[in-house]
């Protein structure tokens, strides 16, 4: 017998008992509701995660670079060095000297090293204005920013840029208002008298504002500056303390063909431990693969579940049509295509359950789209995404359970005895 | 020719054995319409499925065109089962939920035969019953003699040399009867193919060129009208 009459004999005797098919999918198409619903789920999390870190860092940046430190025995006493500690809570980290930056910027595949400036300015303000607590950070290129006004794309000279809310806090009406305004950023003189400290005005010309990012973690509230200027602030702020000349740690960024991965093995055999921007973010996927793998075993169990449902209907099937299955081995149907006969219809069965289950699952994500990206306030991000690829894997895989759980019936169907079954009355 | 030589068919175990058939030989010449006549439990339904290759007796050989098809294998079987005999049964064995046209298009996708050559076959098949006008109708909302027509149609679909029927008209009445019974032996004589029938119906026995009788599983007499 031909594999296309078989499949549309299979198909037919589905047809013909349509309440039981339609039940039976419907068993499986909870699982794959489930599979496709939670694949989509990922694969949107993992792309809004994605979307989060080409916001907030450079795919060519190394964060957090600072010295490799002897994992030594922080109870016994150590030997002097006359490396620049910094003591938080216990925890010694050994700090950047000039001499470590330019050590980095030799490495191979080293483009620039910027280091990291801890510097809080006091307050910043412009002429006729209150005085508000602010954070800085040096500008980076990659990091995607939406403007309501200007062009920062590359800032240079004494320019700023400031968010949203405080270009409304130092009084500019509208966006384009405050571009090429000037506000005045007060930085404390290191060393001075802690209780009446001396301050300085930086000023800067506002080059651009921009919105609340939706994605984005920083920019958000945060003044942004050039490198340089930051710097300078920065060298007033600990000019005569200990902490002059030294840095935190520094951000490195790679060449551009140059693998991050590569940097930073280059730089941990010169001695300085870095994190690349999926090292920095990578426990967001961590949580997002946790949370798909328990939802996907949730589906597994449903379709676990549907496979007794089918290996059931399918004996249920033998039974009531042992006539029919007598009658075409008497014509002469090779067991085989008796076999094939029943797996096909399981397979139909497992067809039909994967596409009505993956149906609704676009469907239902296609509905829930908007309303969760409206409740998280997420602007036009989409957080289930289905990957056709994945949906049709799904359907695959269910197929081929359905065939592997429609074996036994099968077998049962092929060894009928024609004498036997044509007796039933 | 069908010749059974020396048949013995015995079911059950050890102590429980019953013989169903016992040494029993004949020969069927091409053609020939035959009919197996006994009482229920004789053993002539164990003779019709041994010659048609359904059962396989213990004892003996059943040499159909030279060939002994006790001794094939089971894929011979299913392909001498599907080219060369059919059956007709009492109880008719016609799919109810499906349509006529498909109810005799199994037998022919069973044998393999091409989706474009089986059209034909098959409106053949159902204009030789005089169900044509049927095609598309399904086969429980038929009557009983047009069911057996149906059956009949299916099993001439696939041009067998030999026709098997059990009992084809004992779920008819006899109007009825008597069009299926036409049918076969027409049939029977204008494709020159062997006819045979296990029945208990002497008169419809008394229309075959031989009447095989049998009892207790062993041959009584064989008649021949010829």
């Amino acid at each position: 017998m031909k594999l296309r009459d078989i499949t549309i004999r299979a198909g037919r005797s589905l047809k013909h008992a349509k309440a039981r098919t339609l039940l039976t999918s419907l068993a499986i198409g909870v699982g794959a509701f489930t599979i496709v619903l939670s694949l989509a789920v990922g694969a949107g999390g993992r792309q809004y995660a994605s979307n989060i870190i080409s916001s907030n860092t450079n795919e060519h940046a190394l964060y957090n670079v600072s010295v490799k430190q002897d994992g030594a025995d922080s109870s016994k006493p150590k030997k002097y060095t006359d490396a620049q500690i910094a003591n938080y809570g216990g925890y010694e980290m050994v700090l950047l000297k000039q001499s470590d930056i330019d050590k980095m910027a030799k490495v191979d595949g080293v483009n620039s090293v910027m280091p990291y400036f801890t510097i809080v300015p006091k307050y910043v303000t412009r002429e006729g204005q209150e005085k508000y607590q602010a954070s800085i950070e040096p500008f980076q290129s990659d990091v995607k920013l939406e403007y309501a006004a200007g062009n920062a794309n590359g800032i240079e000279g004494d320019s700023v840029i400031i968010p949203d809310e405080y270009r409304e806090a130092l009084g500019f009406k509208n966006a384009s208002d405050a571009i090429g305004q000037k506000i005045q950023i007060y930085i404390e003189k290191g060393a001075s008298d802690p209780l009446n400290p001396e301050l300085k005005a930086f000023e800067y010309t506002v080059v651009g504002v921009n919105k609340k990012p939706t994605v984005a973690v920083n920019g958000g509230t945060t003044l942004q500056l050039t490198s340089d200027n930051m710097k300078v602030m920065n060298n007033y702020n600990v000019q005569g303390t200990p902490a002059y000349g030294t840095y935190m740690s520094a951000l490195v960024m790679a060449k551009d063909n140059v693998s991050t991965k590569t940097v930073q093995t280059n730089l941990d055999k010169a001695g300085y431990t870095s994190k690349t921007a999926e090292d920095l973010m990578g426990f967001i996927f961590q949580f997002i693969n946790v949370l798909q793998a328990i939802l996907i075993g949730f589906g597994a169990l449903a379709v676990l579940t549907s496979v007794f449902g089918i290996i059931n209907t399918q004996y249920i099937s033998v039974l009531e049509r042992t006539q029919q299955i007598g009658l075409m081995k008497a014509l002469g149907m090779r067991r085989r295509d008796v076999g094939r006969l029943f797996k096909f219809e399981a397979a139909w069965v497992g067809f039909l359950g994967g596409s009505i289950g993956s149906i609704s699952a676009v469907i239902s994500g296609t509905i829930a789209n908007p309303i969760i990206s409206k409740s998280l306030n997420l602007g036009s991000v989409n957080l289930i995404v289905f990957e056709p690829s994945s949906i049709a894997i799904v359907i695959v895989g269910l197929v081929v359970i359905s065939v592997v759980s429609g074996i036994l019936p099968a077998r049962k169907a092929a060894k009928l005895n024609p004498i036997e079954a044509l007796r039933t009355e | 020719m069908i010749e059974v030589k020396n048949v013995t068919k015995t079911y059950g175990k050890k102590n429980n054995t019953f013989v169903a058939l016992d040494d029993v030989s004949f020969t069927i010449p091409d053609g020939a319409s035959v009919a197996i006549l006994g009482k229920s439990g004789s053993g002539k339904s164990t003779l019709m499925h041994a010659i048609s290759g359904l059962d396989k007796p213990e004892k003996g050989e059943i040499i159909i065109d030279g060939k002994n098809i006790l001794a094939l294998n089971q894929k011979a079987i299913d392909k001498f089962r599907s080219k060369t005999i059919s059956f007709i049964f009492q109880s008719f064995f016609v799919q109810a939920n499906e349509s006529c046209y498909d109810n005799v298009s199994l037998p022919l996708e069973i044998s393999g035969t091409a989706a474009s050559r089986r059209r034909k076959r098959i409106e053949d098949a159902l204009s030789a019953v005089e169900l044509l006008d049927k095609k598309k109708s399904r086969a429980r909302d038929l009557s009983g003699g047009q069911k057996q027509r149906l059956a009949v149609a299916r099993a001439i679909v696939s041009n067998p040399r030999i026709l098997f029927a059990d009992e084809p008209t004992g779920n008819l009445d006899s109007a009825t009867g008597k069009v299926v019974e036409d049918l076969l032996f027409g049939y029977n004589k204008n494709n020159d193919v062997t006819l045979i029938i296990v029945t208990h119906d002497p008169d419809l026995a008394k229309r075959c060129d031989v009447q095989i009788h049998i009892k207790d599983g062993k041959i009584e007499s064989i008649e021949g009208n010829k």
